[in-house]
């Protein structure tokens, strides 16, 4: 068998672990990103929106400043954010998008003069002035006070993605692609390194390093429909969760978003109903404006979704193969403007449904999102639990995003965390030394062999892997959705606890040999079910509504006795519920618990007397 | 791709050269087979037409000093495309696989201009050895020859797969070096379509002319 | 009642000693906007779990898909079952390593490019953390985004005749890859540096113009200009070479 040693060791190769990588090389470390696919097709590239950095170039971002998108961000996250990292972010970003620029990424600039823009379907003026031509443009995002999404066209997150692995592949970063880890390599309270799959040969391989990184983004395949790529499953949370001392931060904060596709789950944008399209019924009946009067359609994301689900679940939804959906109409905006300024949702409808926006409904449905939970980390990125473990970008709770993270924050905090991670670890890495012992690595590999064979000769059972993982999509879209409800939570919660005694039987149906996909989804699969279960128990037990996590039982948002973090451990791995221990949300407070500004404002301050 | 680096020391600067020389040997030859049929088919306006136009060209030497110098460019031509030619046979079955699997005209298209330029480079050669091996260029010894039979089937050949040849690359020439414009390619293909047919039937009609004209 | 799909899957395990390459048949009923993604999971968790074949994005940005769909390389995830005949036809793309049935290794290709082609910006200049950026024309930088959309699939190269024959030939992606750097006012590298790596037979002069690459592209990247304009300028710069020395 292989064994490879590099100073530090990304899981990802994304834009938070090769920027960190980078950082780590810059340093004069070696550095190497594993990645079930080659770097530039993660998932960061699929982010099209863009980076948000306070610059404040353009005439619609005028008085911008790091303090304002701090705010922000506070607020978005409402007030379950550690406020010192999203101080450390929004000052960092500008900084970060300036250096992106240095590397090579064709950021669109200030073209001065007049020009126009759309807000609410109204058309309005704008003009740019002179001296500021050739900087860095921003453009408007949802939930900022000021434009200030730094972007490339309709392809941010492809453009620095590219930017990010050319400077990969010239300081020398090393990115093995299509090698998936499957297990760390921990003595104690240390981190050594994984033990990978390749992904071309089935072979295994030993990953020795000083320093681990797990960047591998969000684990929304867990979910039954996800706007997550098909790699974002979690994979290396797995691993992290394994270990036993390494908690899950904040697991139940997932982010949904009303009008993903079906059946491909991809997203059309918030603009169709911005520019006046409407959501109808299996009838084809408007019901938007019958649940929110005033807003109707407009309502905010999350409100629009958790309508979306009740009338589905009323018996409105349409029935199709893929599951229930309801319809998107915007064919009374007319050709011209949906092949005009909906451009991309016309083309998303032609190439992925062949269906044409113009003459027929688009069918969507609330879609899993964003995980604003993950790898519990410090300021600096490390883990806790185990020395030697770091993680930054969607995989890690660094905890910038708390309970709901704002459009264009996470592609940001990407780059601009993987920074901050980065150097921190060059700083771990100097001056630190460390043995490996054999014994222990060639006992994490038996382990992962045994593994192996039990599963391809089915020792522990003959449960089907892509059943087993439907079971438990199923039940937390059933059980942790939108909408939580204690009965729905213990429901799902017990549901889970079944399919985990399920995916610990798991028998493969083929011969296992070589790059086997039915292998790759069993190994992970125990450990995303665990993950699953983290969410639903860890909102279960979350008896208040706060950002994204909704309790129609438990509408306020509750500061007296929930500002504060999950912290999710899987202590012993029979264990069949997560352990969960609670942190402050944050222990800088710069912008004490307030009121948004939007969405309800139902609040229990921490001043209200307990009952 | 089992790229290596150019070794250190090997420039391509030739490479550059023979591409361009390629280009200019290929376009200088469309340009005289387009001239050479539009003046052969003066025949179909009357023998002696042609004859003029033969003898003018053999009084002033252009034929005598051009001849060979087209046979020259034409074998240099050969030379420099043949470097993309496939000679080994699992280079063909490649190619050929590649194409039946593509349904791609342009390489289709291809397939054609390398076909045709191993006929060509025989047939090619034989008819200049005959013609300037024999001069003066008359209608009536070119009506002679065609109507023994033999040089009509070998002309029926000749004809058709160098104006193939000749246009397929004169569209070649035009998109390969961005004189055509990604645009403006669906138009430029069926403007060659036309010159091409147009070539090959105005090549039947002088033919027919040779083959029907009375030989005293 | 929706169609039968018939499927011709190329399959081959080089780490099963006792598979060999061969074509398989899987009959799907079709379902509403179908597409190869939904219709190749399907397969595999339905009727053969060690189906083999790369998806990443599923949306068309990736370029992880790529395969011959009815003899055309092409992006899985967007090619709607509905626009194909009942009997479709997928091979791995060719030029690549074979992984397994329908997957190839692009990662170490495109590994091996960006190194040949020095895929990143060169200048001397150092980055000012305290300094705002430099200027930039908005109109250049959509420029260079136009051709930074590569997203990588390989379809270019495995379309290619000359890729095909020649092992060495550097293909239309690496090319592209060039012309984005060339145009950068960013890269300080000259034209006599770009000569280096692609004024030769393995680079744009090994082209012979077939643009099965620019009809293939699902990124409907503007190929065929770009390569024009580099044979154009690697051209000039040749005779540059032979005559200034």
């Amino acid at each position: 068998m292989q064994t490879i040693y590099t100073d530090l060791l990304v899981v990802g190769a994304g834009l938070a672990g090769e920027r960190a990588a980078v950082e780590a090389a810059d340093a004069g470390f070696s550095a190497i990103c594993l990645s079930l696919v080659p770097a530039r097709r993660s998932h960061s590239s699929a982010a099209q929106g863009g980076m948000q950095a306070a610059l404040g170039n353009s005439v619609m971002g005028e008085g911008d400043s790091p303090d304002v998108h701090f705010a922000d961000t506070v607020k978005g996250s409402d007030w379950g954010c550690d406020q010192e990292v999203a101080r450390m972010f929004a000052d960092s970003a500008p900084i970060e998008m300036r250096r992106l620029a240095h590397w090579g990424v064709p950021w669109n600039r200030v073209v001065p003069g007049k020009s126009i823009y759309y807000k609410g379907g109204k058309q309005y003026d704008k003009v740019e002035k002179e001296e500021k031509e050739g900087l860095i443009m921003a453009r408007s995002f949802g939930g900022t006070a000021k434009w200030r999404t730094c972007y490339t066209s309709d392809g941010t997150g492809h453009a620095v993605m590219c930017t990010m692995d050319n400077r990969c592949a010239e300081v020398g970063v090393e990115v093995h692609d299509k090698t998936e880890a499957i297990a760390m390599i921990q003595d104690g309270d240390v981190c050594y390194g994984v033990v990978a799959r390749c992904l071309r040969t089935g072979e295994l391989i030993t990953y020795l390093s000083k320093a681990t990184m797990i960047a591998s983004g969000g684990f929304g395949r867990i979910y039954p429909n996800t706007t997550n790529a098909v790699i974002c499953d979690g994979g290396a949370h797995t691993l992290c969760i394994e270990t036993g001392v390494v908690p899950m931060g904040n697991m139940e904060a997932v982010q949904f978003h009303p009008t993903g596709i079906v059946p491909t789950d991809i997203l059309v944008t918030e603009g169709c109903r911005g520019d006046g399209g409407t959501l109808l019924d299996v009838n084809e009946k408007r019901f938007m404006n019958d649940y929110e009067p005033d807003k109707a359609e407009l309502a905010s994301r999350d409100v629009v979704s958790r309508w979306m689900t009740h009338h589905m679940r009323e018996g409105h939804g349409v029935k199709s193969p893929y599951g229930e959906h309801l319809w998107l109409d915007i064919r009374h905006l007319g050709a011209e403007h949906i092949t005009g300024k909906l451009r991309e949702v016309y083309e998303i409808c032609t190439s992925f449904l062949g269906i044409n926006p113009i003459h027929q409904l688009i069918p969507v449905r609330p879609t899993h999102h964003y995980s604003m939970g993950g790898v519990r980390t410090n300021r600096d990125g490390a883990a806790y639990g185990l020395k030697g473990l770091f993680s930054a970008g969607e995989s890690a709770c660094w905890d910038m995003h708390g309970f709901n993270r704002l459009g264009g924050n996470s592609l940001a905090e990407t780059v601009v965390a993987g920074g901050i991670v980065g150097k921190k670890i060059a700083e771990y890495l100097e001056g630190c030394e460390t043995t490996f012992k054999t014994s222990l690595i060639s006992d994490v590999v038996k382990k992962q062999q045994a593994r192996i064979d039990a599963l391809v000769n089915g020792t522990n059972g003959s449960e089907n892997v892509y059943k087993v993982r439907a079971a438990m999509q199923v039940a937390l879209n059933k059980g942790a959705n939108i909408f939580r409800t204690q009965a729905g939570l213990e429901e799902c919660v017990a549901t889970l606890q079944e399919t985990l005694i399920r995916a610990r039987n798991v028998g493969l149906r083929s011969n296992g040999k070589g790059v086997n996909p039915e292998l790759a989804a069993a190994l992970k699969l125990e450990g995303q079910v665990k993950m699953g279960l983290m969410v639903a128990y860890g909102a279960l037990q979350r008896t208040e509504s706060r950002g994204s996590h909704n309790r129609e039982d438990f509408p306020a948002r509750n500061d007296r006795d929930w500002l504060n973090r999950t912290l999710a451990y899987w202590k012993t791995p029979s264990d069949s519920l997560p352990t969960l221990e609670y942190e402050p949300a944050t222990e800088v407070v710069e912008i004490p618990p307030g009121d948004r500004g939007y969405g309800k404002s139902e609040i229990i301050s921490a001043d209200d007397n307990k009952e | 791709m089992s790229i290596s680096y150019v070794p250190v020391g090997k420039s391509g600067k030739w490479d550059g050269a023979m591409d361009w020389l390629q280009m200019l040997s290929g376009f200088s030859l469309i340009l005289f087979v387009w001239c050479h049929a539009i003046l052969e088919s003066s025949v179909v306006i009357s023998p002696d037409v042609m004859d003029a136009i033969g003898h003018f060209l053999e009084s002033t030497g252009m034929v005598q000093v051009g001849g060979p110098l087209i046979f020259l460019v034409f074998l240099s031509h050969f030379v420099l495309g043949a470097r993309k030619i496939p000679f080994r046979f699992d280079g063909q079955k490649t190619i050929w696989q590649h194409a039946k699997m593509l349904h791609h005209l342009d390489t289709w298209m291809w397939i054609v201009q390398i076909v045709s330029a191993m006929i060509i480079l025989i047939m090619a050669s034989i008819h200049m050895w005959v013609a300037l091996s024999d001069l003066p260029i008359t209608a009536a010894k070119s009506a002679a020859r065609i109507q023994g039979g033999y040089w009509a089937v070998f002309f029926l050949i000749l004809i058709p797969l160098v104006h193939l040849h000749v246009g397929i690359g004169f569209y070649r020439i035009g998109v390969k070096w961005g004189f055509v414009k990604d645009c403006n390619r669906a138009k430029f293909k069926k403007v060659v379509d036309v010159i091409v047919t147009a070539f090959v039937v105005l090549g039947l009609i002088t033919l027919a002319r040779y083959y029907f004209m009375s030989v005293n | 009642m929706s169609r039968l799909l018939k499927f011709n899957i190329f399959r081959y395990n080089p780490a099963d000693e006792v598979s060999e390459p061969h074509m398989e048949e899987f009959v799907l009923e079709e379902t509403d906007s179908m597409t190869l993604f939904i219709a190749l999971n399907r397969i595999r968790e339905e009727q053969d779990p060690s189906l083999q074949f790369d998806f990443c994005c599923r949306a068309g940005i990736c370029g992880s898909c790529g395969m011959v769909i009815n003899g055309r390389p092409g992006l899985a995830c967007h090619t709607k079952t509905k626009d194909l005949s009942g009997e479709i036809t997928l091979l791995p793309l060719p030029v690549y390593k074979l992984v397994g049935d329908l997957s190839v290794d692009t990662g170490s290709w495109f590994r091996e490019m960006y190194t040949k082609t020095e895929s990143w910006i060169h200048t001397t200049k150092t980055f000012d953390p305290t300094a705002i950026e430099e200027r930039m024309d908005n109109k250049q930088a959509v420029d260079i985004y136009e051709l930074e959309r590569c997203v990588e699939c390989g379809c270019c190269v495995a379309a290619c005749g000359t890729a095909r024959m020649r092992e060495d030939f550097i293909g239309a992606a690496a090319l592209n890859r060039v012309a984005r750097f060339l145009i950068d006012p960013r890269d300080q590298r000259t034209e006599n540096d770009y000569y280096e790596i692609i004024g030769n037979d393995m680079g744009i002069f090994g082209c012979m113009g077939l643009l099965a690459c620019e009809d293939v592209c699902p990124k409907h990247l503007p190929l065929q200009n770009q390569l024009g304009f580099l044979r154009r300028k690697m051209g000039i710069t040749s005779l540059k070479k032979i005559f200034k020395k």
